[in-house]
């Protein structure tokens, strides 16, 4: 059940290593849907491995067309989405999923599957790659024990909380250990106290190496975090605020 | 290889987990092709049955001259002087009243068919063997013919008649099995592609995240190709055992059924390979059914 076509594509782990080390880079990005407009208009950016970014921005500014563009989950009307060396509105869909085997992305409404246990919805991203029975436990638990819910993995995520329910989402988007992590808004379902915890988390991943970039409209967050900010208005890039320079 | 094997035992474990899921779908597919199949199996078990009466048989159907009027032995005798003499006659046998009513409660058990039957019905008769050289066709219409001119006989009967309708009767089982195999084997299969597509929609969202985490295609089909060959397989395997609890019934009781049928010949139930071959056309039915559910472009 593997993927013949994606295989001879390569793996994007091989390609990924830029000059200069950015995973992510954006070039004259434009996404519109037919009159209304563009949802993203010529958006230039570069995120390097180890690097945590906010993009900003209010409602309808483009955050989650852009993490999707990124994703392969949109074609960009035109300009170039560059994930990992390879050029995203170019590739077909086998290649596109091959290449998200290398991206982690934690979703809004955390898309866990609740007839699954938390170990099970961990385990899909090693699952789809063919990883050994053994070998994915192994790495399931490890990543369960890092966040703190070893103790869950066999009950349903619909029995956790909230907080607990995004831990899980974030296991699943870290367990393959990507190259790039996406979050959309992964805190907007939280209250403060789980919101931190979870920042926390993502910060901790970026140390270990691992380009996130992570959309949000929660201003206190982004101030609190010092991280580098991409702010957004209609589509358009309007700020590139560098780590430290607030 | 070993990659292989741990997408093979995902896929079992995902199929499992379907199956367990959609229960009500699972058990629809597996009655559809086990009830399709036992129609089919019918026919060809009917069939094989009658081919294997026809091989029984085969060239030893004699001709037969029934007497007109019971016969004493010593003019019996005479008669069959006078059948030997015909050409392409190879021997001649007299069977008596007596012998024939022996020979049908042999056969055929018939003890109750004769209940308020008086006296013997049956006539006396001349079986008549042809030679090798005459069983042509039209050696044996000659010698029926001469057999008819004789005085003392009056109804003269010869294989070919019976064995051309037989085996017309036997096309046409051929003709039906193969019909309803064609109508029913479709009919089935778009029951079963509608379940699998069924199932494959109520896992929409297990099917999105698959998408998601980078699952290629075949990984996210395969698990339902491997739910429609499993339940092929069982509705095959129903099939058998429906087949072989309906050739148990019939054969009870001793002397009625298949052997009212078919004679000396004994009933016989499919041979292993043909049950193989349904059980195997069953899991077929399954596995092009539910590829025909997940074709098609799915992101």
């Amino acid at each position: 059940m593997g993927d013949r076509k994606g295989a001879r594509l390569g793996d994007p782990s091989q390609s990924q290593q830029q000059p200069g080390g950015a995973l992510l880079r954006a070039y004259h990005l434009k996404k519109s849907y037919g009159q209304g407009g563009f949802a993203i208009a010529d958006l230039g950016f570069e995120v390097g491995a180890g690097e945590l970014v906010f993009v900003t921005g209010p409602s309808g500014a483009g955050k989650t067309t852009l993490l999707r563009l990124l994703f392969g989950a949109e074609r960009p009307s035109s300009g170039q989405a560059i994930v990992l060396g390879r050029n995203v509105g170019r590739l077909g869909e086998a290649a596109i999923r091959v290449l998200r085997r290398r991206i982690g992305f934690v979703f809004q409404d955390f898309k866990l599957l609740p007839r699954r246990s938390v170990e099970e919805n961990v385990a899909m991203p090693l699952e789809v790659v063919g990883t050994p029975r053994q070998e994915t436990r192994r790495r399931v638990f490890a990543i369960l024990k890092r966040l703190g819910l070893e103790k869950r993995r066999q009950r349903s995520p619909l029995s956790l909380s909230g907080g607990e329910q995004q831990r899980v989402a974030i296991a699943r988007a870290l367990v393959g250990e990507p190259a790039i992590l996406l979050a959309d808004e992964p805190t907007g379902n939280l209250d403060a106290e789980y919101t931190l915890e979870i920042m926390d988390w993502l910060a901790d991943v970026a140390a270990h190496g691992t380009a996130v970039l992570v959309a949000t409209h929660d201003a206190n967050l982004v101030e609190r975090s010092g991280a580098r900010v991409l702010e957004l208005a209609k589509g358009r890039l309007v700020a590139d605020t560098k780590a430290g320079e607030r | 290889m070993s990659r292989l094997v741990t997408y093979c035992g995902i896929g079992l474990r995902t199929a499992f987990r379907g199956i367990r899921r959609s229960a009500g779908a699972a058990l629809a597919t597996v009655l559809t092709i086990g009830l399709t199949l036992w129609v089919i199996g019918v026919f060809v078990l009917v069939g094989a049955n009658m081919r294997a009466l026809l091989e029984g048989l085969g060239e030893q159907i004699p001709v037969v001259a029934f007497f007109a009027e019971p016969v004493g032995e010593a003019t019996a005798l005479e008669w069959v002087r006078r059948a030997e003499a015909l050409e392409g006659v190879d021997a001649v046998v007299y069977v008596s009243q007596e012998a024939a009513l022996a020979r049908f409660r042999n056969q055929v058990g018939g003890e109750e068919l004769l209940e308020g039957v008086e006296g013997n019905p049956l006539p006396a008769s001349l079986e008549v063997s042809l030679g090798a050289e005459a069983r042509a066709e039209a050696s044996a219409l000659r010698v029926a013919e001469a057999l008819r001119g004789f005085e003392a006989i009056g109804d003269v009967q010869h294989g070919d008649d019976w064995l051309v309708g037989y085996t017309r009767a036997l096309a046409v089982v051929d003709a039906i099995r193969w019909t309803l195999g064609v109508v029913l084997g479709l009919a089935a299969l778009l029951v079963v592609s509608s379940t699998v597509r069924l199932g494959a929609y109520a896992r929409r969202d297990e099917i999105e995240i698959l998408a998601l985490v980078g699952a290629s295609r075949s990984f996210v089909r395969g698990p339902f190709w491997i739910e429609g060959f499993l339940e092929g397989m069982a509705g095959g395997v129903l099939a058998l055992c429906l087949l072989a609890l309906a050739f148990g019934l019939l054969r009870v009781p001793e002397g009625g059924g298949f052997e009212m049928l078919l004679g000396q010949v004994p009933p016989r139930f499919l041979d292993p390979m043909e049950s193989l071959s349904l059980v195997a056309a069953g899991a077929f039915l399954g596995l092009i059914g539910a590829v025909l559910a997940v074709a098609g472009p799915r992101r």
